[in-house]
């Protein structure tokens, strides 16, 4: 007994003594090559083009497994991805783009990428293919079409003419489009591994075909989408459909639904949980990946839950729409934790109710309602005494101290045209002088037609439309606003509202704040936003419909776009129905040692330069 | 863990208490033995005058309006007031620090008092005291429904059923049951959704409507155990009413059960409204309650700990008092408890009997 | 008995179908499920709602759309129920067939603790009632019942995650820890011990002179970066566990008793190498179970050797032993794997992690690897849960004991000349456990729907997580479908806790059958 407590006396200090050495060098060994990066909602599929699918993360994972002719960069302009194919326009009259797969490039099962790849995107965006091949009517509300894609009815489909044209080397797709598409960029089809469908789908394999038989399978792909094959394509639509929405995956998962042509492919999934990506091997299609072999994607739902985690080490970048106190914890995690912050393409604005919703019956009789003197004068003194300055300052500085005011509707702030559209739209009456300033010019015009109007008078009974309950950040705008506006004789109901999204068109509110989410930066910009049918102020502008229509129409010059923005934010600020308040801001705390992260304000945010990240030492 | 022999009480020990206690409660009423013994429980009292205090000093701080009269506040702000935002005096980096200062001037030199801003300011610049103290209300207010509405309903529902057994046990059981399976997660949400605007009362209503089913069925256990006892026999043989049983005979025996629970749900229902604050469905800003005042500010837990701090030292001294004058109240009220003798009892009662003996 | 328990459980359904119409049409009005939609700017957001409408029949209203989901259900009488898709057209059936384990792994081992240190603790108090230790007692777990669980949360993980890694980098404990730690443990067993002054102050100071000295050693040789029981531990403790159990079990002058534990406590030291080496085998779907056969079998034999009359209890005593014992061989193994765990790249010297299941980079396939990983995930989250949820038993089980103490069949019981071991133990505790269980029954389940924010601060994706997700983003399948089991469950509590309370307490009549 005693010779083995002295044994294993001696094995503790041996093995403490070896602990004890290899804590005090870490420094010995590699960098990192796993990221863990912080999720907060779950994979629920890795086809992000199905209708259900189109989520956030669905669409961060897709973005990484496959690489397309174009990616948006951090300073929200769209890349072109020279490794993977070029396009160009091969004829204005008619419009015609011709897209080439650079020779070479490979799925990650070996297979070669052609024009072939690109034709699937035209069954899923197209409306007029489903309908002639059978598969169904896209805006039919009853029946689901074979592709139940999300990507019908889209500009693709408002443009398109015919069928995309493979060349004879079928390295080359060209598609013809209707008109000069102004964002003719943004069009340019995705590749899809549609040898992998056809051997699932047409031929019923588990597993990943040999070199003939997936080339067998494109050509078959081929003939079936060139005969408008409806049972073929029908088997094809479901397997899309349905097959790709999986949140387990394991080694049990058919292979053929991974095959990808991206830098990273998913390893593993656990249902609602971590997602685990490995460097594909064959990548070419994009740039290089500098350093990271595995991406672990940890799904925490609780913003607090993920800054810990950040500081316990399990996780290397927390990403979010933290608050000002998840920002300060962050910055005490320092030197460990840098914060990289960043705006988003989402811009927080305030509409005024001009009239009823378009298409909708109920009348609105507010004080703000119509084109009237009075109406007008309400509605600059509404806005005049909006603290907007106020609110940067103690709600969103605090978040991310580069943030600024936002004055333009068209552009956002970084944006090159933005200087010229303030000098000239007119906005700088809510600029100019104090808020003190501002407030009294509203109070005047409010006294010009409620003469005892007076601060805290509550003279025009307002309704405030902007939020969730809980939603503090909108709660706090909400209570410093309405301070303000008592000041100049509004007397405003800040109540938040549970769904409050389904009252955008209701009269019963006057005024709604709320922000826009921009996807993809379109020629005509935020424009639509303001187009009679399109928004729920129940404001209409010939000039402005009138510009939507030239922007959509055809391909415009930096300076035409700019004269046209122009104009835009002349009229609303002439009609003072709406004014912009701020980007949303973000704030990504991320381990020192991670470099590389340069966060977009578009999808894919974070995530989109990925394979520049590394560890230094 | 050995029990030791010498702490159990043993018989002879017990009928020399036993006398003290029959002195002690000679003459006396149910209700007065119970309200002395209570007296005598140190725990209960102690809660008793906090939460005393405490409920005065809230209820009286901000200013209350009560149909068309205005009740002003002793506290200068009011909760919804926006006051501007201070930073002189905080670490950098930091707005709205607290201004309350414990530490005597022989100390440090400032000395003590509450200053501008006590609890500090939250983001936009409330006075945070003044927000707590509104918390604090809304908190109280919403144990009170709850306990009160629940508290009757579980009682009349557990009660009837636990003594009429039957068909009547079997539909209220059932009904309970029902209950029980509808989550008041949903309630808030929807109560939320479409009646937020209508207050907090609105949600301690439903909620207090739906939190009665364990109670329910606890007393609902009590009953059926106690009325197979011998006395309610023989009260029943001796021609009383039902509910002369029920309330005489059988609910005095079940009360120390009773108001445990009703303690516990009360302090749960603190609790629960936090909860749904955390989840987003309890009390709509900019109404404040201390459930939703710590939800909101639980980031803040290392940078701006006092707004962390506060609320939930209120919440836990608030739940803490109601357990403990619980406790004291089952103890007060079961006729069987004793209180442990402390030497000047045992050396009175020595001196008592001396003096009978020497009367004798 | 078996006409009322199919009566109860046809009620059941039909309670059922009544709460889930409620529900349903309760949750479908709770929010606006376009929202994002509305405020989307693609210019295909039109034909979004529209695919939209279609997947969830939007179109149909709500209480008729309840039928339509009741038909899916109905299934189960074909032998084919649907449960529907979730949103993200996921099979409901399959997420929450992968989120309950999750959820009963969470609660289960959450709940049995709580209940054994619950019930422990309130005898104990119970027995010293108004003692000092009864008075820290009540506070302490008043104060535990008064904490909001996100909050708990978020200490702990500062405290017991964070800071504990931090401490794990140099594992040696810093003198005012030891010094502080020594003295709360001195104070606690003081005040459970308790008795004169002097004898408080002797307890204290032994307490806290072992303390100081056991931590002191632990620190010094860096146990924590190494942990192990070794065989003399495992020694010193089988002796403890045999004593300590015969004790309580048939008290410890029961020779044969004592015996044949202490003879379970031999074989566990003789067994300590071999067992390594089992454990270290590859099969281990035959091995452990046959393991776990050997054990209660042997701790059957054993006593047989040692006496002839009153066999029960004796094999009873050795067999809890035994479990014991083993279970200190598992920890003692699980100890063993602490420092290559910590050494994967997966874990990197930070072994507690604040948030997730498991660790999902660590490589499957070491089975006391995985074992390991999955218990120090559940270290936090169950702590949490365990701290706010005893703090009920110790109160009901106080309370319970106090009542029955005072009952006159404990007069009586004394009054035989039995031991207070036999008092306590066999007419004391016995009775009290009568009203406890049927409030854990009930406990357990309601637990189950119920861990909606622990599940979320510590993401684990249970049923709470499953039915948060669902009720924010309208996903009235996935809401119904968790609310069928939890419901189901919920009453079916009910009933088993009617059931066993008429079981255990003959003075209640069976079921509700009138007069």
């Amino acid at each position: 007994m005693k010779l083995n407590r002295l044994a294993t006396a001696a094995i503790a200090v041996a093995a403490t003594a070896g602990l004890a050495v290899g804590l005090l060098s870490p420094a010995n060994a590699a960098p990192k090559t796993t990221v863990s990066i912080v999720q907060s909602n779950a994979l629920t599929g890795i086809n992000p083009g199905v209708s259900s699918q189109n989520l956030t993360f669905n669409v961060d994972v897709a973005y990484l497994s496959g690489m397309g002719f174009t990616y948006y960069n951090n300073k929200a302009s769209l890349v072109d991805n020279t490794a993977f194919g070029t396009y160009k326009v091969v004829s204005q009259k008619p419009y015609k783009v011709q897209y080439t797969v650079n020779k070479g490039r490979v799925w990650s099962d070996g297979t070669p990428i052609n024009g072939i790849d690109l034709l699937l995107s035209h069954v899923t965006a197209s409306d007029a293919y489903s309908a002639i091949a059978g598969l169904g009517d896209p805006a039919d509300a009853d029946v689901t079409p074979s592709f139940d894609s999300g990507g019908y009815g889209g500009l693709y489909e408002q443009f398109v003419v015919g069928l995309p044209i493979l060349s004879a080397d079928k390295m080359s797709v060209t598609i013809e489009y209707s008109a000069k598409v102004p964002d003719w960029r943004l069009l340019s089809p995705g590749p899809n591994a549609v040898h992998a469908m056809v051997l699932m789908a047409l031929e019923g394999k588990t597993k990943l075909g040999t070199a003939a038989e997936n080339m067998a399978a494109k050509e078959r792909f081929y003939k079936v989408f060139q005969s408008y094959d409806t049972a073929a394509l029908k088997k094809i639509g479901a397997l899309w459909s349905k097959a790709y929405n999986i949140n387990k995956i394991d080694s049990s998962t058919n292979p053929l639904l991974l095959v990808g042509n991206g830098p990273f492919m998913i390893k593993s999934a656990v249902p609602n949980g971590a997602v685990t990506m490995v460097r594909n091997p064959k990548y070419n299609s994009g740039p290089k990946v500098k350093a990271l072999n595995t991406v672990v994607f940890k799904v925490i739902g609780d913003g607090t839950a993920a800054s810990q985690a950040l500081k316990n080490g399990e996780i290397d970048v927390y990403a979010g729409q933290p608050t000002a106190d998840a920002v300060a914890q962050l910055k005490a995690m320092a030197p460990a934790v840098k914060i990289i912050g960043g705006d988003q393409a989402v811009y927080e604005h305030l509409d005024i109710r001009v009239g009823p919703a378009y298409g909708t019956q109920a009348p609105y009789n507010g004080p703000f309602a119509g084109m009237s003197q009075k109406a007008k004068d309400l509605r600059t003194a509404f806005l005049l005494s909006y603290p907007r300055a106020e609110i940067i300052e103690k709600i969103i500085k605090p978040i991310n101290p580069t943030s600024q005011l936002m004055n333009s509707l068209m552009s956002f702030n970084a944006e090159p045209n933005y200087k010229e559209l303030i000098a000239k739209s007119g906005v700088s009456k809510y600029t100019e002088g104090t808020q003190a300033s501002r407030t009294a010019a509203a109070l005047a015009l409010v006294k010009k037609h409620y003469p005892d109007a007076a601060a805290g008078s509550g003279s025009v009974k307002i309704k405030l439309l902007f939020g969730q309950p809980s939603n503090t950040r909108r709660v706090s705008q909400s209570q410093l606003a309405k301070a303000e506006w008592a000041k100049a004789g509004f007397d405003v109901d800040v109540t938040p509202t549970s769904g409050w999204s389904s009252y955008l068109e209701d009269p019963k509110y006057d005024v709604a704040f709320f922000a826009w989410v921009k996807s993809a930066i379109l020629q005509s910009g935020n424009v639509g936003t303001y187009e009679t049918q399109a928004n729920y102020q129940g404001y209409s502008n010939a000039t402005i419909d009138k510009l939507y229509k030239e922007l959509g129409a055809s391909p415009l010059t930096a300076a035409q776009i700019t004269a046209k923005y122009l104009q835009v934010d002349q009229e609303l600020i002439k009609d003072a129905v709406t004014l912009p308040v701020f980007q949303h801001p973000s704030a990504n705390g991320v381990t020192a040692k991670l470099m590389g992260v340069a966060p977009s304000p578009l999808s894919p945010n974070l995530i989109w330069n990925l394979w520049d990240w590394y560890f230094k030492n | 863990m050995a029990f030791r022999k010498d702490k159990a009480p043993v018989d002879s020990e017990l009928s020399g208490e036993q006398a003290i206690f029959n002195k002690e409660t000679e003459g006396l009423s149910q209700g007065q033995i119970v309200f002395r013994r209570f007296v005598r429980h140190k725990a209960a009292m102690t809660s008793v005058f906090v939460l005393a205090s405490l409920i005065t000093m809230v209820f009286t701080a901000l200013e209350t309006k009560i149909g068309p009269w205005t009740i002003p506040g002793w506290w200068k702000h009011g909760f919804e007031e926006l006051l501007d935002l201070r930073t002189e005096g905080c670490p950098p980096g930091i707005v709205g620090c607290p201004t309350i200062d414990a530490v005597p001037s022989f100390i440090d030199g400032t000395g003590m008092g509450l200053g501008m801003h006590p609890f500090g300011q939250d983001d936009i610049g409330h006075d945070y005291f003044a927000m707590v103290m509104r918390g604090a209300q809304r908190s109280l207010y919403v144990a009170f429904v709850i306990g009160t509405l629940a508290g009757t309903i579980g009682i009349t529902v557990g009660a009837i059923s636990g003594y009429f057994r039957g068909w009547i046990d079997s539909v209220l059981m059932r009904f309970t049951d029902f209950i029980i399976t509808i989550p008041s997660i949903i309630i808030g949400s929807v109560v939320g959704y479409h009646f937020g605007n209508l207050g907090v009362g609105f949600l301690a209503f439903y909620l207090g409507l739906f939190a009665w089913t364990g109670l329910s069925r606890l007393v609902r256990g009590e009953f059926l155990k106690l009325r197979e006892l011998e006395f309610v026999d023989a009260a029943r043989v001796a021609g009383a009413s039902n509910r002369r049983i029920i309330f005489k005979h059988i609910l005095p025996n079940a009360v120390g059960v009773i108001i445990v629970s009703i303690t516990l749900l009360m302090s749960g229902a603190i609790l629960l409204e936090t909860a749904l604050s955390f989840l987003g469905f309890g009390v709509v800003a900019p109404d404040v309650s201390l459930g939703s005042l710590i939800s909101q500010f639980q980031d803040s837990f290392t940078t701006r700990p006092w707004l962390f701090w506060w609320p939930g030292l209120l919440i836990i001294t608030i739940a803490l008092c109601i357990n403990f004058i619980g406790d004291g109240l089952r103890d007060a009220f079961d006729p069987r408890q004793r209180r442990r003798l402390t030497k000047k009892d045992k050396e009175n009662a020595k001196v008592q009997a001396r003096n009978a003996a020497a009367n004798v | 008995m078996f006409a009322y328990i199919s009566r109860r459980l046809g009620v059941l359904f039909v309670i059922l179908f009544g709460s889930s119409f409620i529900l349903y049409n309760l949750a479908a009005i709770s929010g606006d499920i376009l929202e994002s939609l509305r405020l989307s700017r693609e210019p295909n957001a039109q034909q979004q709602i529209i695919a939209l409408t279609r997947d969830l029949n939007l179109d149909v209203p709500p209480p008729l759309r309840y039928f339509l989901w009741l038909r899916g259900i109905l299934g189960v009488f074909i032998g084919s129920p649907d449960f529907g898709l979730t949103r993200t057209q996921q099979p409901v059936i399959n997420e929450i067939l992968l989120a309950l384990p999750a959820t009963v792994r969470l609660v289960t081992a959450a709940t049995i603790i709580a209940i054994v240190l619950g019930i422990t603790i309130g005898i104990v108090t119970a027995l010293r009632q108004y003692s000092r230790f009864d008075y820290a007692m009540t506070f302490v777990s008043f104060l535990l019942f008064s904490l909001p669980i996100f909050w708990v949360a978020v200490l702990l993980k500062e405290y017991l995650a964070i800071q504990f890694n931090n401490f794990l980098g140099d594992p040696t404990i810093p003198l005012p820890w030891l010094i502080g730690l020594s003295v709360a443990s001195g104070i606690f067993w003081a005040a459970v011990i308790s008795g004169t002054r002097a004898r408080v102050f002797q307890i204290f100071g032994g307490v806290f002179a072992l303390n100081f000295a056991f931590l002191s050693f632990l620190s010094a040789t860096k146990w924590f970066a190494n942990p192990s029981i070794g065989p003399i531990g495992i020694a010193l403790l089988s002796v403890g566990v045999a004593y300590g159990v015969t004790q309580l079990s048939t008290g410890i002058t029961n020779k044969a008793a004592l015996k044949s534990s202490l003879a379970m406590a031999a074989i566990a030291v003789a067994l300590y190498y071999p067992v390594q080496w089992l454990f270290a085998q590859d099969a281990k779907a035959i091995i452990y179970p046959l393991m776990v056969i050997t054990l209660f079998v042997v701790a059957g034999v054993v006593p047989l050797k040692f006496t002839k009359i009153d066999r029960g209890p004796i094999i009873r005593t050795s067999m809890i032993s035994a479990f014991l014992m083993g279970l200190l061989l598992v920890i003692n193994e699980l100890m063993q794997t602490w420092q290559p765990y910590m050494e994967t790249d997966a874990v990197y010297f930070r072994p507690i992690p604040t948030v997730g299941q498991v660790n999902a980079l660590l490589e499957p396939g070491n089975f006391w690897m995985s074992l390991l990983d999955a218990l120090v995930h559940m270290f936090l989250p169950t702590l949490a849960l365990l701290l706010i949820s005893f703090a009920g038993y110790v109160r009901f089980s106080r309370g319970t004991l106090l009542e029955v103490l005072n009952q006159d069949y404990m007069r009586t019981a004394r009054a035989k000349g039995l031991t207070e071991r036999t008092v306590i133990m066999r007419h004391a505790f016995r009775n009290t456990m009568i009203p406890l269980t049927t409030i854990m029954v009930v406990d357990f389940v309601s637990i189950i729907g119920g861990a909606i924010i622990t599940e979320r601060i510590f993401g684990w994706i249970g049923m709470g997580t499953l039915f948060n997700q669902a009720i924010n983003t309208y996903d009235l399948n996935l809401l119904m479908g968790v609310f069928l089991l939890t419901g189901f469950l919920a009453v079916a509590a009910n009933l088993v806790a009617d059931l066993l309370y008429t079981a255990l307490d003959p003075r209640i009549r069976a079921g509700s059958g009138g007069k």
